[in-house]
């Protein structure tokens, strides 16, 4: 278990570094110089210079990335003399865009992501694995057509749509919620609630919608299988067949595509943060790149990539506990 | 939900997502505008507020800088005013004439000596920082000594470009203080500069002229903090989500002729989709009734069509101009006549349906905006009902000898709205067998295109706003002076350098007379114009929907770019919402 634990994440660092890598070329190398962008109006040559020494673009792009890096691990000083800055590890460097540490910008926009990701978590396994499962038990029936219908829906509208109808519903039309701001928990609890219905909602429906659908196929297909028969035949109660034999089955490839969702959202629902304005870190990647801010960009592309690796190596442990032919077979 | 809504609500949606995009809050030339011309029932907007209450100011964008020594641009230039005094300012929005420079911590428009080297000015008693110790002298000579650190002064050139400094200085951090500015007591500040500069008291309304206490704002201090000097002081701000200022005590009023102050407190909600903006604005619920924001998307325009909102509309005219530059380097645009007949040809008024309209774009058929000082109206390019004309633009092509017509290259962004206005020009200049050739570019690198003479193609749309409104001296100049043209960031995107141009430019600026001069800007437009190195396209203006609540409301061409000037902002009824 400890050795498993150690490759997964020496792998998890490795992958991070590709990430850095990939990252950098992309933004660094190929993308327009900021520091024109920064310039703006009245802008000379000596000026895009001197913003460019001040980002340190003026440096060689090997030795920007290995401060970068070098960064990451052990901090890094801006400046000199008396005009020094010191960011400590883990330092992803300031913003070109607001000179703001990137890491703090990162961190103090993270609540708001996790609030949306865990709110939305929780509805959309709920209403997908429970819609899914009763859909699959009275396949054909009208409740099976009508959810399937929705789930449907759910795919095919694009959140940012779905997002500013229910927008206009429930806010301008209905005034039952407000416009939706980042509200914490300990100010107001209902007012938190209140606020984060509609996001939780939106980015819920699309997720709950691919879970309804895979857990009515998996549901039906394990019902099929031979030893669902066998049990039933040796007589134990229906509600037993399928919470013991069909369900358990079923429910792991949900935990498999439930780790990489929940882990992907953590790095930010771009369009649901964007549209409802809360300002969470998918908002600050969509701003990021709109400004080509490349550090920020830097910053949420890693958060996201950890998040997708840590969520792979939770899956994988949990595939251990729910399944015991992996275990078998891994140890 | 009938079909209409649904489709109106998905035209909103992709707007949203498209302006994800097209939001760039650098301070370049989007036009971000307006003047005293509002439709509807204009007085419900100027009423006189009452003291107190909160006003809230939704927006997409945070502003750039908190630290006036970094950020320069229509929208932070407007915040500073509420946190910020310098010793001049542009008058206020409701000021007889709006384009004024007039005093504000000095006591005048300062005094130049014979030689125009020297500006002296005298700080106004009982000006105060918000801890209370007097702003004096020094303070000022301090703060604008920042404008040199290589890190921190980003900002304003003009103090740099005006004022006479040490070679190698570096700002205070680095360089100690500045010599060049004299303290002789701590009421006055004398400057010297490089060259004789008459609107020397307009530089000095520049943000970077802000005092602060000697050794205050080194690194990264005002990242997020400030020390205010006019009526508010910050009370909380979280970058990209929220700024909260409240009321600075310290601040006089008697001092003030600019700043009214009516509210007790000011919240900016920040990083709004502007769509939402939209709703909210139109919806007003709650204490939405007491916020204030930018212009409206151009999907929501249909919607402000009812009588209802009519009376809660507020239009004002722009003072950037919209224009396609033209390459005088490139064949055959080197030919005055082609470029000429490319100004009678363009259909300003298709152009204009693209910039959303009569309600949010005039026609312009100078370079100088109505709402800058020297605007002279005139039109040497003629066509009826500005849909341009074809025979004029043929005769002038035949002449230079293009009758079988050429193609071109026009530079835009990737945004819906220049896309627009760049396919009335294809289609009207394709009537005289001008193909022109659209060059979409990403709003990112769309600047280091068109400002590098290596990079840039025939042509170009962008936009050009005033520093200071009182006169064209920073209009004109940096977009037509030859003498500028710079290898990156140039701006004179007709790279026209004519030496007649150049030689007015020089004549004008050093004029001393601010109304004389202003005569010969208007002149000087028209001049220009002859030598076609731009086409004028449209003055975009703004609409806002203002909350019920909000009144005092003006346009300020200097401060704001246009927009509404925010020190004369205030409730109707405090203690609504």
């Amino acid at each position: 278990m400890l050795r498993f634990l150690l490759a997964r994440l020496s792998g998890l660092i490795l992958i991070l570094l590709l990430v850095c890598v990939c990252t950098f070329a992309v933004f660094f190398v190929l993308s327009p110089d900021p520091a024109v962008q920064i310039c703006g109006k009245n802008c000379t040559p000596e000026l895009i210079d001197q913003i460019r020494a001040n980002l340190g673009l003026d440096e060689p792009l090997l030795s920007q990335f290995l401060s970068f890096v070098g960064g990451l691990f052990a901090g890094r000083t801006y400046g000199a003399g008396d005009a020094a800055t010191h960011c400590a590890a883990p330092c992803l460097g300031y913003s070109f865009q607001s000179s703001q540490p990137v890491w703090e910008m990162v961190t103090e926009r993270l609540p708001v992501t996790v609030t949306v990701a865990i709110g939305a978590a929780v509805l959309w396994l709920l209403a997908g694995v429970v819609g899914g499962l009763i859909s699959a038990l009275k396949q054909g029936t009208w409740w099976d057509r009508g959810a399937m219908l929705v789930a449907l829906s759910g795919l095919s509208i694009p959140n940012y749509v779905f997002a500013l109808v229910l927008q206009y519903v429930l806010v301008v039309q209905l005034e039952w919620l407000p416009f939706p701001q980042a509200v914490g928990f300990a100010a107001d609890p209902w007012q938190w609630f209140a606020n984060y219905l509609m996001p939780w909602t939106v980015l819920a429906f699309a997720y709950a919608s691919v879970y309804a659908r895979l857990t009515r196929a998996n549901v039906i297909d394990t019902l099929a299988e031979n030893y669902v028969r066998t049990a039933r035949a040796k007589g134990l109660p229906s509600h037993l067949v399928v919470r013991r034999h069909a369900l358990r089955p079923a429910l792991t490839p949900i935990t498999t595509i439930f780790g990489m969702d929940f882990a992907g959202l953590l790095g930010g629902a771009l369009i649901t943060e964007s549209v409802f304005g809360l300002n969470g870190v998918g908002k600050l990647t969509a701003d990021a790149i709109s400004s080509n801010d490349q550090p920020v960009i830097m910053g949420v592309t890693l958060l996201a990539a950890f998040f997708v690796v840590a969520g792979n190596v939770v899956v994988d442990l949990t595939y251990t506990a729910l399944d015991p032919r992996v275990r078998v077979k891994s140890v | 939900m009938n079909r209409t809504v649904l489709v109106r609500l998905s035209m909103v949606a992709t707007a949203a997502v498209l302006t994800l995009t097209a939001c760039s809050s650098s301070g370049s030339s989007d036009s971000d505008s307006d003047d005293e011309s509002s439709a509807g029932d204009g007085s419900a907007f100027t009423d006189t507020p009452a003291e107190g209450g909160t006003v809230q100011m939704l927006q997409n964008a945070d502003f750039s800088y908190l630290d006036p020594a970094r950020g320069w641009d229509g929208g932070v230039n407007n915040f500073y005013r509420l946190v910020y005094r310098t010793l001049t300012t542009s008058a206020p929005g409701n000021a007889d004439d709006a384009n004024a420079i007039v005093p504000d911590l000095a006591t005048d428009l300062g005094t130049p000596s014979e030689d125009g080297l020297t500006w002296t000015f005298t700080l106004k008693d009982g000006v105060r920082f918000e801890d209370g110790t007097p702003i004096t002298s020094a303070d000022v000579k301090f703060g604008v000594s920042r404008a040199w650190d290589p890190e921190i002064g980003i900002g304003s050139p003009y103090a740099r470009q005006v004022i006479d400094a040490p070679e190698g200085y570096e700002g205070p951090y680095r360089s100690g203080p500045l010599e060049t500015i004299e303290t002789p007591d701590e009421k006055t500040i004398v400057f010297h500069l490089k060259e004789p500069f008459p609107e020397f008291g307009s530089v000095v309304s520049q943000p970077n002229f802000v005092p602060f206490p000697e050794g205050s704002g080194a690194g990264d201090e005002f990242i997020t903090g400030l020390i205010a000097s006019g009526p508010y002081k910050l009370e909380s701000y979280s970058p990209g989500s929220s700024i909260k200022l409240e009321r600075n005590e310290e601040w006089d009023p008697e001092t003030d002729d600019v700043r009214e102050a009516y509210p007790d407190a000011w919240e900016f909600v920040i990083g709004l989709d502007p769509a939402t903006i939209d709703e909210r604005m139109l919806a007003g619920q709650g204490a939405d009734v007491n916020a204030i924001s930018g212009s409206v998307q151009p999907a929501t325009l249909p919607r402000l069509q009812g009588p209802e909102m009519e009376d809660r509309t507020l239009r004002f005219t722009g003072v950037c101009t919209t224009y396609m530059g033209l390459n005088s380097t490139k064949p055959p645009l080197d030919d005055v006549r082609v470029r000429q007949a490319i100004n009678y040809a363009v259909d300003k008024s298709a152009v204009q349906v693209a910039s959303g309209g009569g309600q949010l774009a005039d026609v312009a058929t100078t370079i100088l905006p109505p709402t800058v000082g020297g605007y002279r109206d005139y039109d040497i390019y003629p066509s009826e009902g500005h849909t341009g004309d074809a025979e004029a633009a043929q005769a002038l092509l035949d002449e230079a000898g293009q009758s079988d017509g050429f193609s071109m290259v026009l530079d835009i962004r990737s945004q819906p709205k220049m896309q627009a206005q760049a396919e009335a020009i294809q289609q009207s200049l394709g009537n005289v067998g001008i193909d022109v050739e659209l060059n979409v570019i990403d709003t990112s690198t769309f600047y280091e295109t068109i400002g590098t003479p290596e990079l840039q193609n025939d042509a170009a749309i962008t936009g050009w706003c005033p520093d200071w409104a009182s006169s064209a001296s920073t209009f004109l100049p940096p977009l037509f002076d030859g003498r500028n043209i710079t290898d990156r960031g140039n701006a004179n995107l007709a790279q026209i350098n004519d030496e007649t141009v150049n030689a007015r430019i020089d004549e004008i600026t050093a004029m001393t007379d601010l109304d004389a001069a202003n005569e010969e800007w208007g002149q000087l437009d028209e001049e220009i114009m002859e030598l076609a190195p731009i086409v004028p396209l449209v003055v975009e203006g703004n609409i806002t929907v203002p909350g019920e609540n909000v009144t005092g409301l003006h346009s300020s061409p200097g401060v704001a770019t246009g927009g509404i000037d925010l020190v004369l902002v205030g409730l109707r009824d405090p203690e609504r919402g």
